[in-house]
Order: structure tokens, then C-alpha cells, then sequence
């Protein structure tokens, strides 16, 4: 059962540990006091007089997550799709490059500005090449993992204009596709020196019902170094994808003492599962607010039902997660074990 | 016969068509009387006075390997493996950054220089930093693909010094190990405004009795853009080795054997090549003479796959004979196909 959660393994793999020789104090940056990096001192500027953005910069998770009212049937569809496949297909799981994916705009990048080009460097060794240099925006570049970028300043703010992206990059990691009409839309301001806000918005006549994005904010990430962080297994290597056919039959009987509502903390604060019958087959459905980012979020619609397929009698597997029922002799479930790479999280039935 | 050659797939795939988008003027540089780009111009020098090495640049492969003599045992044996493996586990063909590796110093990249930090940009999406802050070398970063590198002017030559490289890269195509005390030495010179030349020099003592390395040279890639070469399929759907290919070879008598012998002459990839076959203790041997550095090993042992048809290191060569058994041309089989030499004497 634990082979279906290589993905996290992955996720977990790739955080890099902090060392000694990675902190070193960077020269002529403005500092406090007490010798710290000054965050609130003004952007620096240059030599052309605007906003100079190079630096190395950290977000935490980003959550770009459309509405599913954002999105047409078809893509609506392939996201449900690509769940039911534990994401599998999701550019950062098989080692290649995340495009114009959201989360891209979390964890780790060095900018290197120029006045005619821009470059940001992922910790993946990824990276993107802004043109700023004055030229138009490709009407038809050929298609790429990155896209084509082209950037101007309006004031202070940078605005980028992308398109030119393949069909086998997402713009969430919740399986979210895009037509090659896709046009991302950037405005970067460096509010101060410590901080960089970025607005990123999705346009796809062929695959979104209107526009969506969201906003982030990066802080600089002084006096440390950026540690690479190289994919070398793909999800190609995911064992126990669901088969159907290996499906184990347990009783409806038995599968009617499961039922019920179990509640339970998961990622420092309080998760309830309820557990019906829909049909013949158990679902486990999220109730609440969900946990945004956690690791159980399981696609765009957290309130989705998750089908449990048994794997034994008491084990069940929904979406990439195993489900295990605690149960006496005779009677009711008394509590729920979900199932993650991270461990087992307990939740006890309340009825 | 196929499978084994697949490692020449993947670089024909990734070879990008050129495309009319792709063709701009590029503005504000200098250019001839009939508007070309003007190569022989000075070089640029950015606000510091220094060349700026700004640009897009595209080389041929450097034609890098040590001799044999210099390569500690433990090299050797490795070096001697990895042919016998197809060079499947070579990081390029498994989708892994380069590092170190010669070869990259051929093909695509863009160089971005600012005072403080130069990054080169592959055309394979990985990229790597120079720290130009007068920073020391660190003494043990941690181990890396790309390493941690630091450079500083010596008049106009950029001098970069690099480490930290993990013991997963090679420093050529052909198997070259090392160990994590590597340190590699660049020399940059923007010698015109269309050249850069850069000279390097691999330095590893528990790998190798002395430092060995090659000079590359790139051109300015003026009026155009970079495609995206990404790979998307590693050597793991590679099947056979050459160990299985000597499994599965047939006896050929020796007097067969030696009307093969013989010098062919063709063309390969729009040059002249040249391959001689002699006996070598029983075994037919193929020896590429000039560019004998292209495309795997100097010398390729030919194991008998039927009367006429051998296996050379990841390449077949099939021999055409006339009435008499006497054979008349070489025929080389790649995956690009068949490429006919025929028989000079």
C-alpha cells in the first residue's frame, strides 16, 4: 500500500538541508543594526533607473487553484482524469520542466536582470529568459516546456506576456491543461528590498471560462545560496496504480459498519472524514474547510468523494491514500486510519 | 538490431528544425555593409570596462578525451565498462543535467552577465552561476550537478574556477570519471565580437595523473533565438549491451574474416570519413582514422552477428562482397541509416 505514495516521497526527497558553508553574508546589501539584511529598505534600482529585481527569492507553497466553474467541460474532465491517475502525468513528477505551472511561482529562484533580458533560475535547474529588449510577442512560437516571454515596465511594475507553451505542461498541479491559445499575464513589483510580489493571471479562450491566476509574494533570501534540486525519478517508477481488476470483494455488510463520520488532526488542525455507501462502493469525503496545500488535498475539488477500493477487508485505497477501518468484533468502525507517506493520521468516529 | 541504437534517436530528437518566428534582427548590433551581422567587430565591454560576454552562442562539440596513460586504473576499468554499456548511464542520456561534461561547451547556450553574477543558459534547460562578487571558492560545497563556481577578470580573459561537482557526472562522453576533489578551470576570451574561445582544463589527482582538457569555440548566434532541446525519454528503454551482443555471436572462419580486411572511404554526416578494418588476434577491428573522436571510442572490436553483418559498440557494419566472398564496400548502420564506404585497398 505504501508504493502508491512514491509521489510524496519525491515531494519529501527534494528539500534540501541547510548547511554551514551556504550562509554567507553578502556584501553591500543594506543591513539593520544588529547586522541583519534590512528587508524593509527601498528596492534597489539600476543603472537604467528601474526596479532591479536580481536576487535569490523564496515563496512557500503557492496555491493556484482555478474554480472549477473557471474551466471548460473538457478540461474539467482531464483534471478528474489525471486525479483518478494520482497526478502521475504532472510534468514535475516525471522530471521535466513545470512551464507555467503555479507552484513554480513557490520555493526557490535566482532573477539575473539585464536591461534587454531577464533570466530566472529554478532550483531545478529549469529557468526562463524574459526579452526586454523592446521586440513583440510571438504571434506563433514554436511550442516549449517554457514558453516565450516578453516584458515592459509600466512604472515600477514589470509586466510579462507568455504564450508559446507545449500541450503537456499544466498551470496547476491539480491536473489543470491549457489550449496553445494559453497567454500568461505577470506583474512584478519589488515593494521593497526584501519583498517581490508577482500577480499571475491565466488566459485560454480554448480551455478557460474566463480568466484566473493569483498572487504571491517572494522574500529575498539573504546572505544564503540557492541549493539545486535535480529530479532523478519519475513517477514512471509509481507502483499500484489503481487496477480495477484487483479489486478485493468485501460484503455490503461489512462495508455498512464503515459507514459514519470520523474526525481526526491532520497537518496541526482538525480534519473530518465522513464515510457513506454510494451504491455498493464506500466514499470518503472531506468535510469542512479544506486543508489548503496539505498533502491529502487530493484535486481541484476537495469535497470531491474519494471512492475507497477495497484492498482488504478493512484496508481501502482512494486516491492515492489507504484508508484502514478499526474495527471490533461485532459492530460499528470505532476509528479511521488514513494512510500517508508521512505516517498514519487516526480519526476517531464520532457517529 | 534497432534497439541498440538508440542512443543515436535521441540525439537526431533532439535536433530542433529552424522555423521562420524564429529569424529576427537582432537590433543595436554591428553589421556589415550588406547588414549582416558583423562577427569581426570588437567586442563588446559592458559599464566595468570588462567584455560582456552577453549573448547566444553555438559551438561544435570539443573534440575531448585523455590519454588513455594519464587515467588512473580505477578510471580505466570504469571508462572500459561503460563502453561495453552503450554509455547508458551517461547523465545526458538518463535526462540528467550535464555538469562538467565536455560536450556541453559544444551546442547551444546564452550567456547573461551582470557585474555581480554571469549565468550560462543550456539549450537543454539546466543553467549554471558564476559568482563575479570577488567571493573565495567555497572549500566544500555541497556536492552538486552543476558545481559551485566563482570567476574573476585577468585582463580581458574571464578565469572561472570550479568544484563540487558530484561523483554522477562525467567530463567526457566517452565514460571519463571523477572524483568529488574535481576542480575544473576555465578561460574565457571573447577574442571579436562573433567568437568566444574557451579553454578547459579538468583537474582530478585521485582520478587522473595529470590535469588533461581541450579548447572549444563558439560562434555568435546573431539574428536568431535558442530552441528548447528537452529530453524526454533516459536510457532506461534501452535494452542490450554489448555483453548480450557477444552472446550472440557466431563463429566466422578467419580466412572469411581477412577478405574484409581492408581501408573504406564514404561520407558521414556531410564529411569524409575514413574506416580501416584489420585482424586483431582473430577479431575483425574497425578503426575511424581522422574525427576519430565522433560518436564512440576509436576503436570499435567487431563481434560477428552472421556471416557478413558485425556489431561494433553500438553501431552494426555489414560488408558487401562480390562473387569471389571478397568484399568491395562497408556499409555502417545508424540509426540515421545505412552509410555506404566503399573499399579504397
Amino acid at each position: 500500500m505504501r508504493l502508491f505514495l512514491a509521489a510524496l516521497v519525491l515531494v519529501a526527497g527534494t528539500a534540501p538541508a541547510a548547511a554551514q558553508w551556504l550562509d554567507r553574508p553578502w556584501p553591500g546589501i543594506p543591513r539593520t543594526a544588529d547586522g541583519k539584511p534590512n528587508l524593509a529598505a527601498p528596492a534597489p534600482r539600476g543603472p537604467d533607473g528601474k526596479p532591479d529585481l536580481t536576487g535569490v527569492w523564496n515563496a512557500g507553497q503557492i496555491l493556484g487553484r482555478p474554480e472549477p466553474g473557471d474551466l471548460q467541460p473538457w478540461v474539467l474532465d482531464l483534471a478528474r482524469k489525471h486525479q483518478q491517475e494520482y497526478h502521475r502525468a504532472r510534468p514535475y513528477y516525471q522530471c521535466r520542466p513545470s512551464g507555467p505551472e503555479a507552484e513554480k511561482y513557490g520555493g526557490w529562484k535566482r532573477i539575473l536582470q539585464t536591461p534587454t533580458v531577464i533570466a530566472i533560475l529554478n532550483d531545478d535547474l529549469t529557468y526562463r529568459v524574459i526579452h526586454m529588449d523592446g521586440r513583440q510577442l510571438e504571434a506563433e512560437p514554436a511550442p516549449s516546456w517554457t514558453g516565450y516571454a516578453v516584458g515592459r515596465w509600466e512604472g515600477d511594475t514589470l509586466v510579462v506576456e507568455s504564450n508559446g507553451y507545449n500541450e503537456k505542461v499544466w498551470t496547476s498541479r491539480y491536473g489543470v491543461s491549457h489550449s496553445d491559445a494559453l497567454r500568461v499575464t505577470e506583474r512584478y513589483r519589488r515593494t521593497d528590498f526584501g519583498h517581490l510580489q508577482v500577480e499571475v493571471t491565466y488566459t485560454d479562450p480554448g480551455a478557460y471560462t474566463r480568466p484566473w491566476g493569483f498572487e504571491a509574494t517572494m522574500r529575498l533570501a539573504a546572505d544564503t545560496e540557492m541549493l539545486e534540486a535535480v529530479c532523478e525519478r519519475s513517477s514512471e517508477h509509481w507502483a499500484n496504480m489503481p487496477d480495477a481488476s484487483a479489486k478485493v470483494t468485501v460484503p455490503r455488510d461489512a462495508l455498512a459498519r464503515y459507514v459514519g463520520v470520523y474526525t481526526g488532526i491532520y497537518g496541526g488542525r482538525e480534519r473530518t472524514y465522513q464515510v457513506s455507501l454510494s451504491g455498493d462502493e464506500l466514499v470518503a469525503t472531506i468535510v469542512g474547510p479544506p486543508i489548503e496545500g496539505g498533502l491529502g488535498a487530493a484535486g481541484l475539488e476537495d469535497g470531491t468523494p474519494r471512492p475507497l477500493v477495497p484492498v482488504s477487508q478493512t484496508v481501502f485505497e482512494g486516491l492515492g491514500l489507504g484508508y484502514q477501518f478499526e474495527v471490533g468484533e461485532t459492530g460499528p468502525a470505532t476509528a479511521l486510519i488514513v494512510i500517508h507517506i508521512s505516517g498514519p493520521y487516526r480519526y476517531a468516529r464520532r457517529k | 538490431m534497432t534497439p541498440v541504437l538508440a542512443a543515436l534517436a535521441l540525439l537526431v530528437a533532439a535536433t530542433p528544425a529552424t522555423a521562420q518566428w524564429l529569424d529576427r534582427p537582432w537590433p543595436g548590433i554591428p553589421r556589415t555593409a550588406d547588414g549582416k551581422p558583423n562577427l569581426a567587430a570588437p567586442a563588446p565591454r559592458g559599464p566595468d570596462g570588462k567584455p560582456d560576454l552577453t549573448g547566444l552562442w553555438n559551438g561544435p562539440n570539443p573534440e575531448s578525451i585523455p590519454d588513455p596513460a594519464i587515467e588512473l586504473p580505477w578510471v580505466r576499468a570504469l571508462v572500459l565498462e561503460r563502453q561495453r554499456d552503450y554509455h547508458k548511464g551517461r547523465p545526458s542520456y538518463q535526462c540528467l543535467p550535464s555538469g562538467p561534461e565536455s560536450d556541453r561547451f559544444g551546442g547551444w547556450k546564452r550567456i547573461v552577465q551582470t557585474p555581480a553574477a554571469i549565468a550560462i543558459l543550456n539549450d537543454d534547460q539546466t543553467h549554471r552561476m558564476i559568482h563575479m562578487d570577488g567571493r573565495a571558492r567555497e572549500a566544500e560545497p555541497a556536492p552538486s550537478w552543476m558545481g559551485y563556481s566563482v570567476g574573476r577578470w585577468e585582463g580581458d580573459t574571464l578565469v572561472v574556477e570550479s568544484n563540487g561537482y558530484n561523483e554522477k557526472t562525467w567530463l567526457s562522453r566517452y565514460g571519463q570519471a571523477h572524483t568529488e576533489a574535481l576542480r575544473v578551470t576555465e578561460r574565457y576570451r571573447r577574442t571579436d565580437f562573433g567568437h568566444l574561445q574557451v579553454e578547459v582544463a579538468y583537474t582530478d589527482p585521485a582520478a587522473y595523473a595529470k590535469p588533461w582538457g581541450f579548447t572549444a569555440h563558439m560562434t555568435l548566434a546573431a539574428d536568431t533565438n535558442m530552441l528548447e532541446s528537452i529530453c524526454e525519454r533516459t536510457s532506461d528503454h534501452w535494452t542490450g549491451t554489448r555483453t548480450e551482443a557477444a552472446g550472440r555471436a557466431i563463429t566466422v572462419p578467419p580466412e572469411v574474416l581477412a577478405r574484409y580486411v581492408g581501408v573504406y572511404s564514404g561520407m558521414y554526416l556531410a564529411r569524409a570519413r575514413t574506416v580501416e578494418v584489420t585482424l586483431s588476434g582473430g577479431q575483425l577491428v574497425a578503426k575511424v582514422i581522422g574525427g576519430a573522436l565522433v560518436d564512440g571510442g576509436e576503436i570499435r572490436p567487431l563481434v560477428p552477428q552472421s556471416q557478413t553483418l558485425f556489431e561494433g559498440a553500438g553501431l552494426y557494419y555489414e560488408f558487401e562482397v562480390d562473387a569471389t566472398g571478397a568484399a568491395t564496400a562497408l556499409v555502417q548502420i545508424n540509426i540515421t541509416g545505412p552509410y555506404r564506404f566503399a573499399r579504397q585497398r
